[in-house]
């Protein structure tokens, strides 16, 4: 059996990681003093996170991944359920993350507190969730589906020729003019 | 093989005593990618090296395109379309980012002239941005993608890139992954050395895994991301 979306949803999850320790960073650079805050550049990060992760790997997971394993393995069930409404969740908790962002552009310093905060639950969340996703889900995913389930998952993820991209590549200038204005370390910006 | 374009054979190359190739064999074929992994010290480096001529292996052959470049000087087996990104990148820092490109410039062993200095500004447009910097000004993703523009000025028929994306930030690595990708779509054989297995059996058809200086695995990208144990037992991760 190829099982090849396992790799790619690893893929993805460390495209995903890279940007949310790339944004930690920046944080962390802006609370040192090291860093001025660039709004459109965390704007973006956050659009980006948005646009790919939530819309595009979320949704993926849930149709094949989910689906074909609820039907293989009760044992899952709870865990999958767990990892469905944080899904569902997730449109919501990006909104509250940029709702931080733009409090932080209009507040300035005294908003940085708040948008810090708001960015470590999300980061701290989707570590755990990707940790659930790869701790939990997948080695039952490689127990439990028949060569046919995975001939159809794989097809789902493979259709994304470079996870970090979007399907159809759309989202690689914005990927790009993130990497390009991000400051070193995280970036190539000035 | 009609397309075969880089062969080593039977290939033993020592540094001293040392001996850190043991009969090994590799080939390429034209528009191939090959992933070359293992751990640190494992031979992947001087491999390549001792293809280049940067190393001269004590016994074995390098064939390149069926000819014999065993006693090649670096320079000739270059001008056979091979373009090497060494690890540490090696540009020259006094020049700027402009110079490091034209000075590399030539036309491909066929005469084509596919990858000219617009086509490269247009694949990186970062060092678009610094075309008029300093080496020296550059970060080390810079670096890396201005030496992998120069390369790409030869207009090779296969490049090597040594460890590609090592000290990178992860998003970095990530849109350096990405154009090489995209030069793989141009046709041009490749052979990327790298620890991140993940990126370069995505990005290439075959994979080889070296240890102590010989190959343990020979086979297709599907075949060892279908085998999880090799890459924990070979690559330790």
């Amino acid at each position: 059996m190829s099982m090849k979306s396992l790799d790619v949803i690893r893929d993805e999850h460390r495209a995903l990681a890279a940007m949310l320790s790339g944004m930690r960073t920046i944080v962390q650079g802006i609370e040192a003093g090291r860093l001025k805050p660039d709004y459109d550049l965390l704007a973006s990060m956050i659009e980006y996170i948005d646009k790919v992760p939530e819309k595009v790997h979320h949704p993926k997971e849930n149709e094949y991944l989910f689906a074909k394993l609820r039907l293989r393995c009760a044992a899952a069930l709870p865990v999958i359920e767990a990892l469905e409404e944080e899904h569902r969740l997730g449109e919501a908790r990006i909104a509250t993350l940029r709702a931080a962002l733009e409090d932080y552009r209009q507040q300035g310093e005294t908003g940085f507190a708040a948008f810090s905060d708001a960015l470590r639950i999300y980061i701290a969340d989707e570590w755990y969730h990707m940790n659930t996703e790869e701790g939990q889900i997948l080695p039952l995913a490689k127990a439990h589906l028949t060569e046919e389930d995975w001939v159809e998952i794989d097809a789902a993820f493979l259709a994304n020729d470079n996870p970090w991209q979007g399907p159809a590549g759309e989202y690689a200038a914005l990927f790009s003019r993130i990497v390009n204005t991000a400051p070193s370390p995280v970036g190539l910006g000035g | 093989m009609s397309n075969m374009l880089l062969e080593a054979k039977e290939i033993h190359t020592y540094y001293g005593a040392s001996h850190i190739l043991h009969g090994l064999d590799f080939h390429i074929r034209e528009g191939e990618g090959i992933a070359l992994m293992g751990r640190n010290g494992m031979g992947k480096s001087t491999l390549i090296k001792s293809m280049l001529g940067l190393v001269r292996p004590r016994h074995g052959r390098v064939l390149v395109r069926g000819d014999d470049y065993t006693r090649a000087r670096t320079y000739q087996t270059a001008q056979q379309g091979i373009a090497y990104v060494p690890e540490g990148r090696g540009i020259f820092k006094s020049l700027t980012v402009r110079e490091n490109l034209l000075m590399s410039a030539r036309a491909g062993i066929d005469g084509r002239r596919e990858w000219t200095f617009d086509r490269v500004m247009a694949t990186f447009p970062r060092l678009g941005e610094r075309i008029n910097n300093g080496g020296w000004q550059l970060s080390g993703g810079e670096q890396q993608m201005l030496t992998i523009g120069r390369a790409l000025m030869t207009n090779p028929d296969l490049l090597i890139l040594d460890e590609a994306t090592e000290g990178l930030a992860p998003l970095i690595a990530m849109e350096i992954w990405r154009i090489v990708k995209e030069i793989r779509k141009t046709g041009i054989a490749t052979v990327i050395v790298d620890k991140n297995h993940a990126a370069v059996t995505s990005i290439c058809d075959r994979a080889m895994i070296l240890v102590k200086g010989d190959v343990v695995f020979d086979g297709t990208s599907e075949e060892i991301r279908a085998r999880p144990e090799l890459i924990q037992q070979h690559l330790g991760v």
